[in-house]
């Protein structure tokens, strides 16, 4: 556009003829007025500026297309975070039937949006947690990380962390967003920068202990509260217990999504005011003045919007598959959730959401007698989490070297477009797959299948076989 | 080491208030069903009686108040950015 741009004006001292669309229409009348009106000379200067910052201008549009793609791509982790995370707050209430499972996500969605306007202290450090490219003060890039290779890491890292979100999304497993995000950015700095770009302390204090001790603390506090609720009121007729509980579970599952919502739409805004710092398109004191209103907006929409959709799938393994809810373990799961996920980020611990909420509801499944635990359930999603973190960071290192590689041949931007198209390619054949046997909220409580442990639920998977195989052949004429 | 003392301080505070107020709810439904007089699970007939009824109800608005609490302490920070009022004084800044 720019090079036509420069040229029009070195041959527009010609009639312009014919004008195709609106906008050189626009062009070719005021160079009708400007024939009268502007200078030769001026004009002559003008054509001067653009072939001296032609190029320059073509590489600022660049960086811009690159930069809208990365807010883009940033903007869909957002609201694959949202998706997957219903489940975390709205799983056990659904399940219960406490909420019906569409106005339970609503709610969920809803206070998720809130949650993300109300967070002011934007985590634009969020990368410093577990790498080495951003100064920790001032939110911008280290001098020795170049800006294109700063915004190709961060590109790389939310790719990880999208498809690992999905592809964990399409079996109904329950991972940390936020993990998956951290093992993406992991993987593409330990491709562009080499092991001196990893900040390794800060895996194992903020990502790994965390990973083993909040399943573990929850567990625990939900068997207690659990087993007390039972204890306390067995005597108490089934039919009001069930009903005296499900408003407790509703509040505490609320509260779990309020917090959700301030918590984790930080960090997508953290991403996008790093990228945005990196290419000077912000400047200041990010804590002092805030971030743009669009930022703030766009990331709180996405976060609710996401949780909207509803990760059906996961919301039926949380809610399903680990254990058979009655309402009073979903309240005391929830209410052990929330508990812990408040207390510790009050003690400067971040726990994950997912690693929280998946612990309280095995817990109350051991806490309440004679119920049983799916333990196979619970081992599959213990082995995706072990995944998380080197899964992502492959797809993100690999990303990264896709983009970089074009990069060298060609130039950074067809570089990040390709990476883009792949992110949107594999997105959507996991959103086809996940379509072939459709999960959702029709179908999210049904009877879990303990022969397979599938996510799908068994009428569907025959669903699809019969309907495979009872399909007439074409003839062939 | 400084680690598995937050770990242990979030294990405290999470069975005090992830179990205990899961616990003081059971509390006041058990209280509130024996006061407007019901049959127990085993058969048990109890007579209305208002006093444990009202304490029934006190557990429960107890429960709720922890929980407004709870979402006071979710929105500390923007409160203190909006209103420069801290809600939460003495406790450690995040």
């Amino acid at each position: 556009m720019v090079v036509r741009f420069g040229g029009r004006f070195t041959v527009s001292s010609l009639p312009a003829t014919n004008p195709r669309t609106p906008g050189e229409q626009l062009v070719n009348s005021a160079q009708v007025r400007g024939n009268c009106l502007i200078d030769t000379r001026v004009r002559s200067a003008f054509v001067g500026w653009i072939a001296r910052h032609g190029s320059r201008i073509t590489a600022m549009s660049a960086e811009l297309i690159i930069l809208v793609l990365l807010v883009a791509t940033a903007l869909a982790f957002d609201f694959t975070n949202g998706f997957h995370d219903t489940g975390n707050a709205m799983a056990t209430s659904i399940a219960t039937g406490a909420l019906k499972p569409k106005v339970a996500v609503l709610l969920a969605g809803v206070l998720n949006l809130v949650g993300a306007f109300l967070s002011v202290e934007v985590a634009a450090t969020v990368t410093t947690q577990v790498l080495n490219i951003q100064d920790g003060k001032t939110g911008q890039l280290l001098p020795s990380i170049n800006p294109t290779m700063g915004l190709t890491i961060i590109f790389a890292g939310l790719i990880g962390g999208i498809l690992w979100n999905l592809f964990t999304w399409l079996f109904g497993i329950p991972s940390s967003s936020s993990h998956a995000l951290f093992g993406g950015l992991v993987g593409a700095g330990l491709a562009a920068v080499g092991s001196a770009g990893v900040n390794w302390t800060g895996i194992s204090e903020k990502v790994l202990i965390p990973a083993v001790a909040a399943p573990v603390i929850a567990g625990i506090v939900a068997a207690v509260g659990t087993w007390l609720v039972y204890r306390i009121t067995r005597n108490v007729v089934k039919k009001r217990r069930e009903e005296g509980f499900r408003w407790g579970q509703i509040a505490t599952a609320s509260l779990v999504a309020l917090s959700h919502g301030t918590n984790d739409a930080q960090k997508t805004m953290g991403v996008i005011a790093l990228a945005l710092i990196t290419t000077g398109h912000l400047t200041g004191d990010i804590k002092e003045n805030g971030l743009p209103f669009w930022v703030v907006f766009s990331c709180a929409l996405a976060i609710g919007l996401g949780t909207y959709i509803g990760g059906w799938r996961v919301i039926r393994t949380l809610g399903k598959g680990l254990v058979e809810i009655e309402s009073p373990q979903g309240l005391a799961a929830e209410a052990s959730s929330a508990a812990i996920i408040l207390s510790s980020s009050a003690a400067g611990m971040a726990l994950s959401t997912t690693h929280v909420a998946t612990g309280s509801i095995l817990g109350s499944g051991v806490g309440k007698p004679g119920a049983e635990v799916r333990w196979s359930v619970a081992g599959r999603m213990a082995v995706a989490w072990l995944l998380t973190l080197p899964a992502a960071g492959l797809v993100g290192a690999l990303t990264f070297w896709i983009s970089d590689g074009i990069a060298a041949v060609s130039t950074a931007l067809w570089g990040d477009i390709v990476i883009f198209a792949i992110l949107v390619t594999a997105s959507f054949y996991i959103w086809w797959r996940a379509q072939q046997q459709k999960v959702d909220h029709s179908n999210v409580n049904a009877d879990w299948d303990a022969k397979t442990n599938s996510v799908v639920p068994a009428e569907v998977r025959q669903a699809r076989a019969t309907a495979r195989q009872g399909k007439p052949k074409e003839p062939i004429a | 080491m400084q680690y598995f003392e937050s770990i242990l301080r979030v294990l405290v505070v999470g069975l005090v208030l992830g179990a205990g107020l899961p616990a003081l709810f059971a509390v006041g439904l058990l209280s509130y069903s024996h006061g407007v007089g019901v049959t127990d699970a085993d058969g048990t007939t109890h007579a209305p009686n208002p006093a444990v009824k009202f304490l029934g109800l006190a557990l429960f608005v107890f429960v709720a108040a922890v929980i407004v609490v709870a979402i006071m302490w979710i929105t500390r920070t923007t409160v203190i950015h909006h209103f420069g009022v801290d809600l939460f004084p003495f406790l450690p800044k995040k």
